[in-house]
């Protein structure tokens, strides 16, 4: 029995190659946006099993099982969120049915669980969903579960955490540490020792105004190492950005940068605030990468999700083209996965995202639910992930109703 | 008593805004109080308080205009999935609900009388979304095949004895996905339901010796929902798919058939001769999980929408999402803008274009209108606003160190 689905299979696939298919998919007639591979034109892209097979003008469509035409989209590597909540923390959202309708594929949880609470993320959420779900390991052991656990020192073990980041090297992409409302460096400091300690950045959330003995200049320049990410850039809470009086970005954030310090979108409910990335786009200061910090709440009115940051950065001046790159290949890279992720380049995984750019009269809120009148949009409206079309907005890839016959599941 | 408290309000009469929130100029359709043109909305705290025309903006402390949208009672999905005890179907409730205009979802049976405590504490109190449920005669609720499948699990007494203790959450009995070719799951629901006073919300298999027409016209009574009526296995048609003698006579009785679309149980080959023959969904409702929402977009919104392509009036669709499931859960407070009710609020845009629609098997409907939630309000409050019509343009905020 065995034997003989093994043979059926090999003469399927023969029988497919003689019919000149030898693709599963092919996109055809979209404009491809792929920084990595400096394509940025009218493309097809063909996929075999879940692997990017070519990136070529003019792909027949009878070489492949499936073709969709997808003229007037943009197709782009699937966007690669490099701060989302799908674990531990109270607002923390379940990835599908979040992340793959926005053209997202790949989502890096920002420190939902710590090194005792992992293996559970791991078994509920990461194992279970079609996203593919990376971490940032909480420097907190419980992970974002409160300030109760956040600011409890004791439970902040750098050794642990770089243990368990060694196990799953695959998944754990580096550290976080975030709501720290205790004076002092320390939640910092230990995160950078787990950072040592095993190899991988981290990534900060950390107030400087309120309390007590921090400061921007220092944290930036002295604590934080190259390759180590700050999210929340456009909020005035956690970063001296942009002077308050004059607009002007501030000296030490250049140094920072110059340093190659990672400067992270992380929009959330609480941290873009319009005059200050208003500002810093004015001054020349846009975020390495573009994130979400998609939760409960974000996702509600300010709806922080990709393709609307994505878009509000575009009404601040950024390019579709450059804001692409700092959604793919930019968050790739800081989580030291390109070219494996980021990219449509040849052999790599089939995670795609098509998006119409749409014109009209669009209102973009901040965290802070102050709106913004822009007059484009990109809109996620298909979503392929690991070679598999899992979002069809506009029903692309699929046959009328009365024409199918009395069709099941339609592939 | 109202009136009396309204004129105390209003008298002193353009100093102090008396509303919180005012929805200007919608197009109301209000199928329970038989409304439906432009009218003001006024709100105070968690409550509507004024339904006229030609209310001063003055008067509110913030006005949304809306005369862009229909304005409707917020929607009421009677069959949606958001425990999240079964993590790996599973669905964040205020984010798929609010954002597409549903301010009550009642979850269909996810968790059992046994279990349905834990989905309380865990998800429903956590909810800004009004989340309700039935709870599921299977004391551990959907818990894969062998648990389901168990009549030993199955006690009526137990799960009345639930649904007393919450008569402001559960609204009735589930059954669903039982396999054994008996009436048990089905007449022990029943038995509950009876129990307890509540109604019964159905999932069924025919099986050879437990046919559908004697489901819907013998053991359910006058009142219990079927839902997935649209349904693959569902003899609703016959072979020239004209709607089944049984459907009508099981009309006539008062069972109600519910859409339940999921990523099983909507197909247009079914609802289109259905619908054009007149057999019309009671209600509305989406089956909503991590499955049925990605190709089939089964969110309540879409699923309205496939049915206004397929002929329904707006009236018909907005009347079976909003008081039609409100009276079927027995809940007359909800799926109405009366004054004195509860604020819960869709406004709706209805685009014109050319749009496609999947249905359960991918199948594709092309239509010309598509409905989309623009703003919804929960609880007196405005909990979504895509077009920002309730919200402040960041240049008049003032300076950014005073954002609140």
């Amino acid at each position: 029995m065995k034997h003989s689905f093994g043979i059926s299979l090999i003469l399927a696939a023969i029988a497919s190659v003689a019919s000149g298919q030898q693709y599963d998919l092919v996109l055809k007639g979209g404009h491809v946006i792929d920084p990595a591979g400096q394509i940025d034109r009218v493309m097809d892209v063909a996929v075999s099993g879940n692997r990017i097979a070519r990136v070529a003008q003019d792909i027949p469509a009878s070489q492949a099982k499936k073709a969709i035409d997808v003229k007037g989209f943009y197709i782009t590597p699937g966007l690669v969120d490099l701060h989302a909540h799908v674990f531990g923390y109270s607002g923390s959202l379940f990835p599908d049915s979040t992340s793959l309708i926005a053209g997202t594929t790949t989502v890096v949880d920002c420190g939902g669980a710590g090194w005792r609470t992992f293996e559970e993320f791991k078994k509920t959420i990461i194992d279970t969903s079609d996203t593919r779900v990376l971490a940032f390991l909480n420097i907190v052991g419980h992970g974002m579960i409160g300030s109760k656990y956040e600011n409890d020192v004791e439970d902040m073990d750098p050794a642990a955490t770089a243990a368990k980041i060694k196990q799953y090297p695959e998944i754990l992409v580096g550290i976080k540490t975030a709501h720290y409302s205790r004076p002092g460096w320390t939640a910092l400091e230990r995160s950078v020792e787990a950072g040592r300690l095993s190899n991988t950045p981290i990534i900060v959330d950390n107030n400087i105004l309120t309390p007590m003995g921090r400061n921007t200049r220092q944290k930036v320049l002295e604590i934080m190492r190259p390759g180590d990410m700050h999210t929340h850039t456009y909020n005035d809470r956690h970063l001296e950005l942009v002077d308050r009086i004059t607009g002007k970005v501030k000296p030490w954030m250049w140094e920072a940068r110059k340093r190659g310090v990672l400067f992270d979108l992380g929009h959330g409910s609480g941290s873009f605030m319009w005059p200050v990335a208003a500002a810093a786009m004015k001054g020349g200061f846009p975020p390495d990468t573009i994130s979400t910090d998609l939760h409960s709440s974000s996702i509600m009115l300010p709806q922080s999700d990709m393709p609307n940051c994505i878009s509000k950065m575009m009404h601040l001046g950024m390019t579709l083209q450059d804001a692409i790159l700092r959604s793919t290949v930019s968050p790739a890279k800081a989580i030291k996965r390109f070219p494996e992720l980021g990219t449509l380049g040849e052999g790599r995984v089939a995670d795609i995202a098509v998006f119409e750019l749409e014109s009209g009269v669009f209102a973009f809120k901040d965290a802070w639910r102050k709106k913004n009148l822009a007059t484009k949009r990109l809109q996620c409206i298909m979503t392929v992930r690991d070679g598999k079309v899992v979002f069809d907005q506009n029903g692309l890839g699929y046959p009328l109703w009365n024409t199918a016959g009395d069709y099941v599941v339609i592939p | 008593m109202r009136v009396l408290l309204l004129l105390l309000l209003l008298s002193p009469l353009g100093a102090q805004p008396v509303y919180d929130l005012l929805l200007k100029n919608g197009n109301v359709i209000d199928p329970a109080n038989r409304r439906n043109g432009r009218f003001d909305i006024g709100i105070i705290g968690d409550k509507i308080v004024r339904v006229a025309q030609g209310i001063p903006a003055a008067h509110a402390r913030r006005t949304a205009d809306v005369s862009d949208y229909y304005v409707t009672p917020g929607l009421i999905d009677i069959h949606t999935h958001f425990d999240a005890q079964g993590a790996s179907l599973n669905l964040h409730p205020d984010f798929h609900a609010l954002s597409n205009g549903v301010t009550t979802a009642v979850d269909a049976g996810s968790s059992g009388w046994k279990n349905f405590e834990n989905f309380k504490k865990e998800v429903i109190d956590r909810a800004d979304v009004r989340l309700l449920a039935f709870v599921n005669i299977v004391g551990a609720g959907m818990y894969g095949r062998e648990v389901e499948d168990d009549v030993g699990q199955m006690d009526p007494e137990g799960a009345a004895r639930m649904v007393k203790k919450y008569p402001q959450i559960i609204v009735g009995i589930k059954t669903a996905h039982f396999q054994p070719p008996n009436w048990e799951a089905v007449d022990r629901a029943v038995k509950a339901a009876e129990l307890s006073d509540s109604v019964v919300m159905v999932d069924f298999h025919p099986k050879p010796g437990r046919e559908y027409p004697e489901l819907i016209l013998k053991h359910m009574r006058p009142g219990d929902i079927h839902t997935h009526f649209y349904g693959r296995l569902i003899p609703q048609l016959d072979a020239n798919k004209k709607v089944t003698p049984w459907m009508w006579e099981a009309r006539k009785r008062g069972v109600l058939f519910d859409v339940g679309h999921g990523s099983g149980s909507f197909w247009f080959r079914i609802a289109v001769p259905a619908i054009q023959q007149g057999f019309l969904p009671d209600t509305i409702s989406t089956d909503i999980h991590k499955n049925s929402i990605m190709l089939p977009r089964a969110t309540l919104i879409n699923v309205m929408s496939k049915l206004l392509n397929i002929g329904m009036t707006l009236e018909q669709v907005i009347e079976r999402s909003t008081v039609n499931p409100a009276k079927a859960i027995r809940r007359a407070d909800l799926g109405t803008l009366s004054e004195g009710l509860i604020a819960d609020i869709a406004v709706i845009e209805m685009q014109r274009g050319k749009f496609a629609f999947l249905d359960s098997g991918r199948g594709k409907l092309i239509g010309d209108r598509k409905l989309r939630a623009v703003l919804t309000v929960r609880d007196g409050r405005v909990v979504w606003d895509s077009e920002g019509l309730s919200l402040t343009e960041w240049t008049n905020a003032g300076p950014y160190s005073n954002y609140k």
